[in-house]
């Protein structure tokens, strides 16, 4: 998992447990930012990112005494951040979803590899990220879960509910929007050799 | 490759069972990148990829686009947002304190103005005689339109109210999406006004130019007229609404009669109180109650009577006839003819008894010349109190500061709570305040249209809850006008900045100064115009922008974000398959 990069806060989550308003602001003061940028990448706006953060810390307060001590506190509180974002994002109809079940049409073609190299090289992570913008809900989710966050592929299934061995199909189509976002160009979407 | 796996998922399996001599797929490329493959097929991948460029090729950008989309997830490329900020701060420490303090300070302001200013008005209105009825009830919580005010007695009650309301919005605010805030706010208000209209059927007459209730006729309930000439010469069973030219009642109104008219003339019988907004009032009929005119000339002609008091904002008053109760006039000139049963207040020009007035109460009078008061006039008491009106006395008065100061503390107090309320809309607010030539055009526009507006909405009937609103509305971004311009002179003295507390801090500071400077005579009046209209045009430009599409959050990613790397940043070296 990825972490704010600080030690397990054992003592705070032990005292915000119990109640403590301090305990509560130093896990909100070095979680908050980390949890801000995974919504700001899952959801549409930044203002839905906001509220969105506000709620998973909000959340947070009711489930902390469902934590469990043995596994990693970011890791965790990922998985709340995730859960809420895609109960958000599958509530609202904001954007014509593009994504469909058709998983049957995955493409396996071996791609171009230079061409694939090319477009990768190109590309900035300012880029990347306006692109993620104009990827279906599960593909953006997907990303942001497997790149931002780090959660496993067992994760990821659970929280999307599909079963395990799909997540790389879904991870695989939302590379091929993101790069179809990134080209503007539907012909190097299909793996570079459409 | 081609060994027959346990995979879980059986089309996956029939492409990584392909012999390895064939070229790795995408999938299995990525599924191998990302350590997804069980040790055997990873193994048969890494040697194919070892013999073959192509897939080696594919590999490692498979791999590179993987680090691409960690390192463009990861990057931190925007602050923590100040609401967020905000939120940590109250999450950090208990800020329960804090709005004590305020509900503390904003009660304590309540009960020194409700002291200080409504006690002592409503005792010496009362002792005037105008108990049960005062002009304080009668302007603020006997509203002209709505008869939910009248549940609400007191200011204090309304100041609580407000002040529930107020704590209910942050409490929601922290546990809600704005927009649902906002449309449970919505519900509620819709709610409470709902509750609070009249149990009677109101009917709506609306007839081209002359609406007209006949002799014979009776309408049960409260009427809404509108036209060109209303006439009344029926009964109306409830209260009257006119919205006209001109309006005659003749006829016989058990409720209230609230009027908009050039020309209002009253000869039947009214059983409540008559308000009227009008360029003329004439009374020769009979009000049981009180009459509360704003207008150009009022008369109370001989053999008109008002049963109750008389208080009026006109230029011209003249009372031929009776007048139950007391006169509370400012006034241009005010002649006395008639019989006034209690006493009269009144400031203005000039004051005149004629032969055959006669007053049963005291009389004060505050004015730039002394009463004349005929040898036929008959005064209960005498000599008139009388006070020579002085202008700007007022800088010489203590008190005068001492409530400047209280005041000032209102003010400040109000927009902490904005601020805190509302911070981003607030940030919205002082920058569109930096925007000068925009702010104060559209001030102009919105200082002078929207009370028209508003006016206008209110005549053709349908539009009058949003009449009200939009003038209730107007009236709060008037009071608003100057913390906003309060906090624009704060950062010109202590620079700018983003941080909710830091602008707090510099409204403060500039909401004083302006006061101040609002107090010097003459420079004084034109500096408050200026404030209300440069405020008022920013309020007007961000609550534009926000509802503007192209000026919302909706657009995905900020384009003003700072890269944290350089324009096309590309990932790292060549990775090895």
């Amino acid at each position: 998992m990825s972490s704010p990069g600080i030690a397990e806060p054992t003592e705070a989550i032990a005292r915000a447990k119990a109640g403590d308003a301090q305990a509560w602001g130093q896990l909100y003061h070095d979680y908050a930012p980390a949890i801000f940028r995974f919504c700001r990448r899952a959801l549409p706006t930044r203002e839905d990112a906001e509220d969105a953060t506000m709620e998973v810390f909000m959340k947070l307060k009711g489930k902390i005494n469902q934590y469990d001590s043995s596994r990693p506190f970011s890791g965790w509180l990922y998985k709340v951040a995730a859960n809420h974002c895609w109960d958000t994002l599958r509530r609202r109809k904001i954007r014509q979803d593009k994504e469909t079940e058709d998983s049957d049409e995955l493409p396996l073609e071996h791609p171009d590899p230079s061409q694939l190299d090319r477009l990768i090289e190109q590309r900035s992570s300012v880029e990347v990220r306006k692109a993620l913008a104009c990827l279906s809900k599960r593909a953006r989710m997907a990303l942001v879960m497997r790149y931002y966050s780090d959660m496993s592929y067992d994760e990821i299934a659970d929280e999307l509910g599909v079963r395990r061995a799909f997540v790389g199909v879904v991870l695989l189509r939302a590379r091929h929007e993101l790069r179809n976002a990134l080209e503007g160009n539907a012909a190097l979407a299909a793996g570079g050799n459409a | 490759m081609n060994e027959s796996s346990n995979s879980p998922d059986d089309r996956l399996d029939e492409h990584l069972d392909d012999p390895l001599d064939e070229h790795l797929d995408e999938m299995t490329g990525m599924l191998y990148v990302e350590g997804q493959l069980d040790r055997d097929r990873a193994q048969r991948a890494s040697a194919h990829a070892q013999d073959c460029s192509s897939c080696r090729t594919l590999l490692r950008a498979l791999a590179r686009e993987s680090r691409l989309l960690t390192r463009a997830m990861l990057e931190e490329d925007e602050p923590l947002p100040s609401r967020l900020a905000a939120f940590q701060q109250s999450a950090q420490k208990s800020m329960q304190w804090i709005w004590g303090a305020i509900i503390g300070l904003a009660a304590t302001g309540v009960y020194a103005l409700y002291t200080g200013y409504v006690e002592p008005m409503q005792q010496g209105f009362e002792k005037a005689g105008f108990a049960g009825s005062s002009v304080l009830n009668l302007m603020l919580f006997q509203g002209a339109f709505w008869k939910g005010w009248q549940s609400m007695l007191t200011l204090l009650e309304v100041s609580a109210l407000l002040t529930i309301a107020g704590s209910v919005v942050m409490f929601l605010r922290r546990r809600m999406r704005r927009s649902s805030v906002f449309a449970m706010m919505v519900a509620g208000i819709c709610a409470a006004a709902s509750t609070s209209s009249p149990a009677m059927a109101t009917e709506f007459r609306n007839q081209g130019d002359t609406v007209e209730i006949a002799k014979d006729e009776t309408i049960k309930g409260d009427l809404f007229a509108h036209g060109h000439h209303v006439k009344i010469e029926g009964t109306v069973d409830g209260d009257l609404y006119l919205f006209c030219q001109g309006a005659d009642i003749e006829g016989h109104v058990t409720g209230d009669v609230i009027a908009f008219a050039q020309m209002l003339r009253v000869n039947g019988k009214v059983d409540g109180n008559i308000r009227s907004f009008t360029n003329t009032t004439l009374i020769n009929g009979n009000v049981a109650k009180n009459l509360l005119t704003f207008a150009e000339t009022v008369t109370i002609d001989h053999p008109g009577k008002v049963g109750g008091s008389v208080t009026t904002f006109v230029n011209t008053l003249t009372i031929d006839g009776a007048v139950g109760r007391d006169v509370l006039a400012f006034v241009g000139e005010t002649a006395i003819s008639g019989n006034i049963g209690g006493g009269i207040q009144a400031q203005g020009n000039t004051l005149r008894f004629n032969s055959g007035a006669q007053v049963n109460g005291p009389v004060k009078f505050k004015g730039n010349k002394p009463p004349e008061v005929s040898s036929g006039a008959k005064l209960a008491i005498l000599p008139v109190a009388f006070t020579h009106l002085e202008h700007h006395k007022r800088y010489q008065d203590a008190g005068f500061y001492v409530w400047r100061v209280i005041w000032t503390a209102a003010v400040i107090l109000f927009g902490l709570v904005l601020f805190l309320l509302l911070p981003n809309f607030a940030r919205a607010t002082v920058d569109s305040a930096e925007r000068y030539g925009a702010s104060f055009g559209l001030g102009v526009l919105v200082l002078f249209g929207v009370p028209i507006a508003a006016f206008i909405a209110c005549i053709t009937v349908v539009g009058l809850m949003i009449g009200i609103s939009t003038f209730i509305l107007w009236m709060t971004t008037l009071f608003c006008a100057q913390i906003v311009v309060g906090t624009i002179v704060g950062q010109w003295l202590m620079g700018h900045t983003r941080e909710t507390w830091q602008l707090i801090g510099r409204m403060v500071v500039g909401v004083i100064i302006l006061r101040v400077v609002e107090m010097i005579p003459f420079l004084g009046g034109w500096v408050r115009f200026a404030v209300l209209l440069w405020g008022m045009g920013a309020i007007s430009l961000a609550i534009y922008r926000h509802f503007t599409p192209g000026h919302t959050a909706a657009v995905p990613v900020s384009p003003v974000m700072p890269p944290p790397l350089p324009p096309n940043t590309t990932i790292g070296s060549p990775q090895p398959a």
